[in-house]
């Protein structure tokens, strides 16, 4: 038997009907025999009817109005929301249902997957670049579409400087350069 | 015609899961369908907090366009309605914290019609009054909980989801909440015995 203090911290429970049956049995049976709980619980129950009742402030007429389209427009200027690739990937895997359980493996899995592609990428041999002729004599500068050379075209800007050298200078000398 | 009700049908009733992935897809248009099912709920929200009805319209907007902004970042693991009152929540108690008043009782003065002449009535209008006031001099957190609990009809789990907290913190403050108002109103319970 539970006594008056223990039923009393459990009147908003039963006040807002949040106790299963045989905890609002007990309580009810203490209040049925208890007049200073059943007092309380009688208070309790009217301050939680009055609150709930409490008028809302009026609204004026057409506040409303024109509500979601003022928001559509403000939207209208935002960044379009993107789901990140991660999540795109782990979404992928979870309509797996044997990997659902375990999200844990399901990260691993795609972390082994980037992972393997990435070694595989470092590990592969520097392919030779196609062969560029670049004329000193002509100034005309024809490269193969290689985009691993383009990106070391500022080496070519010290052309000028290689020019300079006894070797290119010397008479006879082929004076294109080959590289690789 | 009946070609269009059926599409509306489908439209509304489609889950707010399927909606969110169209809206990721790029359709987003269909944001609005997610501000029509929930502008009203977010808007009685911001409404009960902040006891004004512009500061509310306006506070349920930002709120929506928090959310479209964050959309991506909603992983499904609550209901979009919970994620939701998050934000308009926070918005709420941010609002607030930049505009507290210094008397709260006397800024709510429609919380009853008093036109009539009876004391009964005057009483009643005198009692919201008191309760009004009582409820906005709650501490934030007790304040959100109970109206999360009171009006919007949240469970003490969801109110948890929702401030991202314990349910027995949400339970104990919806507690102090309502024993602070019960003392708040037992003044005029003494007037309605002795009436």
């Amino acid at each position: 038997m539970q006594s008056c203090d223990q039923i009393r911290d459990r009147l908003l429970d039963f006040t807002d009907g949040e106790l299963g049956v045989d905890d609002r049995c007990e309580v009810e049976a203490h209040l049925s025999r208890c007049p200073a709980c059943s007092r309380a619980a009688r208070a309790l129950g009217e301050t939680v009817a009055r609150v709930r009742t409490l008028p809302v402030p009026p609204v004026s007429d057409g506040l409303l109005d024109g509500f979601a389209a003022a928001v559509q427009r403000r939207i209208a200027n935002e960044r379009r929301p993107r789901v990140s690739l991660w999540r795109r990937a782990t979404a992928w895997l979870d309509d797996f249902p044997g990997l659902r359980p375990v999200p844990a493996l399901s990260a691993a899995a795609v972390l082994g997957l980037l992972l393997a592609i990435g070694l595989a990428h470092i590990s592969r041999p520097p392919q030779p670049s196609p062969v560029t002729e670049v004329s000193l004599v002509g100034e005309s500068i024809s490269i193969a579409q290689n985009l691993d050379l383009l990106e070391q075209f500022d080496l070519l800007e010290d052309m000028d400087l290689l020019e300079q050298l006894p070797i290119l200078r010397a008479p006879g000398a082929d004076t294109s350069l080959r590289l690789s | 015609m009946c070609r269009t009700a059926g599409l509306r049908e489908r439209v509304v009733s489609q889950p707010d899961f399927e909606v969110i992935r169209r809206v990721l897809d790029g359709e987003t248009a269909a944001f609005e369908l997610l501000v029509r099912r929930y502008q009203q709920t977010i808007f009685r929200l911001a409404q009960r907090m902040t006891r004004n009805a512009e500061d509310a319209r306006d506070l349920a907007q930002e709120a929506f366009v928090q959310a479209f902004r964050s959309l991506a970042g909603f992983h499904g693991q609550s209901n979009f309605s919970t994620w939701l009152y998050r934000i308009a929540v926070n918005l709420c108690l941010n609002h607030l914290k930049a505009t507290r008043r210094e008397d709260p009782a006397d800024v709510d003065g429609n919380v009853a019609d008093i036109r009539q002449d009876s004391l009964t009535t005057l009483l009643t209008a005198e009692r919201d009054k008191a309760l009004a006031a009582a409820i906005e001099e709650l501490p934030p957190q007790q304040r959100v909980t109970l109206t999360l609990r009171a009006y919007q009809g949240l469970s003490h789990r969801e109110i948890a989801q929702v401030l991202e907290c314990a349910e027995g913190t949400a339970k104990a403050n919806y507690f102090h909440a309502i024993r602070a108002l019960q003392r708040k109103l037992e003044a005029f319970r003494d007037i309605d015995e002795s009436g």
